[in-house]
């Protein structure tokens, strides 16, 4: 999949195009609004990432712009402007997502691999780790074909683990992809651990689930062939 | 308390009164006193007639040869005499007095001119009397008149001053009513108070000066803390993605892993300082839409099983007792959870093992209240006194927190009218109490 990062920060678009290439997109970067626009117009991107503050360009009148030209791109806005009504008006347009800055790349590629589940219908698969399958469409885990009762922050939390495995997701990161709505001083909190642990605990009580590792000094993993 | 114009009637009137009673205490003395200047100059004027009588007539018509000696002559109502009497040459006499004198078996006071006098060798005593009678009558008329009359004048002008001190200070009440009526400066009615009292313009003028500047301020406080928080994230950005695709990379030594995750919790302290100071400038620059009906029991009961698995871990129990379940209208939800949410984090966080929070909705004197209490270590007077101020947190919590989140859940209330109390004792407990608005 393509993907164009529009960002004036040069520095950040560049991490974001380093992280999402050894994910597999192909990535293009444009650092004004111009640029982007007619990036935009000639080629067909699956997703455009689009930072609203561009020195030329309210971000927002791009994707008015593309959808207009019948542009089927997805749009996600990032944008560290954080104005209320930015998020509302975004949606309005037609952006399929809408991230704040700063935002854990993780995140960034969860949300990339959502919105191609729901608008591109693919991803869909189900994904397995030691006894257990991943059943993305229902939300629900299953071990050798019986359904372990979590709940649903315990299924989010597995689920973003598990579609990110093998790498190590810190604390923060779990933390901010299920309460990022919640605003507060958690940063050194054990939610995540406590919630680890339960999960653990269940999933332990139909078959052992030596995948879900916790890296010391880290955060956890799920490590799977 | 009483009002102004109540007090200035009532101050009107009780000098109006003193001063009455005051007159009344003295006015008999006054009269009195007049009268007798009255009645000794007719006397003294009566006297000279009659020497000017005798001067002309000589002594004779008015010597009497009987017995007493004396010459007297009334008037048929008794209201004045005179009397004429030879005496002894020693004697001398020259006053006005008060005497009784008992004429016809009646006794009546009588101001008496005392005047003796030689003619032709011989001493006489002329006596001059004016019946005081009528004087009498005279001040006891005024005193009743004077009375209905002051009492009166003091009831007109108190109601008079009363219905003046209303006009008078309308234009006070109206700016009361205005600041009153305002919860913002930005808010407040700039169309000027109309008055001709010169005290009022310049105050409702100086109100509104200093509403416009503190606005002002205001404004200009919130600008630079979005203008900054915006500015502070974005290297935030950048560092935070540098950091996590250095952390991502394969066969990184453990040790450098650790440094790089430690960077980035800081990193993430750094990013929910400048959010949270984000979200205190956004509610208090009014840019959230107060535009939903938020049922507390729902947003509760959420939070609840939120924050469960936490304090379960814990070993503190969350206890929710809604006896109602309250709509509040005009709210923003998302802002409501955050607030409530933070306060009963802070509940939990502050109860330890074997401890209870208790979360309850009812209604205190009719009004829609929610309580949040907890069995935990409580906080001393010094602590409770900065709990809502940004950055101060518990000096032996040993934790990082930044304490922010009560200055969030303050600035939440206050955006949606919301009252906070707290109570609190040392090993005992505290108890958040949250009033909510009327909306009548």
């Amino acid at each position: 999949m393509n993907v164009l990062i529009v960002e004036d920060e040069k520095s950040l678009a560049a991490e974001i195009a380093s992280f999402l290439s050894k994910e597999g997109f192909l990535c293009e970067m444009a650092y004004t609004g111009m640029d982007a626009s007619e990036k935009i117009a000639v080629n067909l991107y699956d997703f455009v990432l689009l930072d609203l503050g561009l020195p030329d360009y309210e971000g927002l009148d791009l994707i008015a712009d593309a959808r207009e030209a019948g542009n089927d791109s997805a749009f996600i806005i990032i944008t560290a402007r954080g104005e209320v009504e930015d998020k509302v008006k975004g949606l309005d347009l037609g952006a399929d997502d809408y991230l704040a800055k700063p935002f854990a790349l993780v995140e960034l590629l969860s949300r990339i691999q959502a919105v191609a589940r729901r608008k591109f219908n693919i991803l869909n698969q189900n994904v397995t780790a030691g006894d257990f399958t991943l059943e993305l469409q229902s939300r629900k885990i299953l071990c050798k074909g019986q359904e372990v009762i979590i709940t649903r922050k315990e299924y989010d939390l597995l689920q973003y683990l598990i579609l990110n495995r093998n790498k190590v997701l810190t604390r923060n990161q779990l933390y901010e992809h299920i309460w990022g709505n919640i605003l507060d001083d958690q940063y050194d909190s054990n939610f995540i651990d406590v919630h680890i642990k339960n999960l653990r605990k269940k999933l332990n009580e139909y078959s052992s689930a030596p995948w879900l590792e916790t890296v010391r000094g880290i955060g956890y993993r799920v490590s799977l062939e | 308390m009483t009002r102004l114009r109540i007090k200035l009637a009532l101050f009107n009137l009780s000098s109006k009164v003193a001063f009455t009673v005051l007159f009344l205490l003295f006015m008999p003395w006054l009269i009195e006193r007049i009268n007798l200047i009255q009645v000794d100059t007719d006397l003294i004027q009566k006297r000279e007639k009659v020497i000017d009588l005798i001067s002309k007539t000589g002594i004779e018509p008015f010597e009497v040869s009987d017995s007493s000696n004396i010459f007297g002559s009334y008037n048929i109502l008794k209201e004045e005499f005179v009397s004429l009497e030879r005496i002894d040459l020693q004697e001398n006499a020259n006053y006005i007095d008060v005497t009784k004198r008992i004429i016809e078996g009646d006794e009546i006071e009588y101001r008496v001119l005392h005047y003796s006098f030689l003619v032709d060798g011989k001493m006489y005593l002329l006596e001059v009397g004016k019946s005081l009678e009528s004087i009498l009558h005279t001040k006891r008329n005024i005193k009743i008149v004077m009375l209905v009359f002051l009492v009166f004048i003091i009831i007109i002008t108190f109601l008079t001053d009363l219905q003046y001190t209303r006009v008078l200070l309308k234009p006070l009440d109206k700016i009361t009513k205005k600041l009153r009526r305002i919860s913002d400066p930005s808010t407040f009615d700039k169309i000027p108070v109309k008055t001709s009292t010169s005290d009022f313009y310049k105050l409702d003028t100086a109100m509104s000066e200093m509403m416009t500047h503190i606005d002002e301020l205001f404004r200009k406080e919130k600008e630079i803390t979005v203008n900054i928080s915006h500015e502070l994230l974005t290297p935030v950005s950048v560092l935070r993605s540098k950091l996590e695709n250095l952390l991502m990379q394969q066969n990184l030594p453990d040790e450098i892993s650790v440094k790089i995750e430690e960077s980035l919790k800081t990193l993430h302290r750094l990013q929910s300082l400048i959010n949270s100071l984000l979200l205190i400038a956004r509610i208090e620059s009014r840019q959230y839409a107060r535009n939903e009906s938020v049922s507390i029991k729902e947003v509760i009961k959420e939070i609840a099983e939120e924050l469960e698995v936490i304090a379960e871990d814990k070993g503190v129990r969350i206890k929710v007792e809604s006896e109602i379940d309250y709509m509040f209208e005009r709210a923003n939800r998302s802002l409501i959870f955050s607030m409530f949410y933070n306060v009963v984090n802070n509940a939990v966080k502050n109860t330890s093992a074997e401890g209870t929070v208790i979360i309850s909705t009812g209604y205190v004197k009719n009004i829609p209240t929610l309580i949040i209490s907890d069995n935990g270590r409580g906080m001393t007077k010094e602590e409770m006194s900065t709990l809502f101020s940004r950055f101060k947190t518990r000096l032996d919590t040993g934790s990082n927190n930044t304490g922010i989140g009560l200055a969030i859940a303050k600035s939440i209330a206050d955006f949606h009218a919301i009252s906070i109390s707290v109570t609190s004792e040392i090993n005992q407990g505290t108890i958040f109490s949250f009033t909510f608005p009327e909306f009548s």
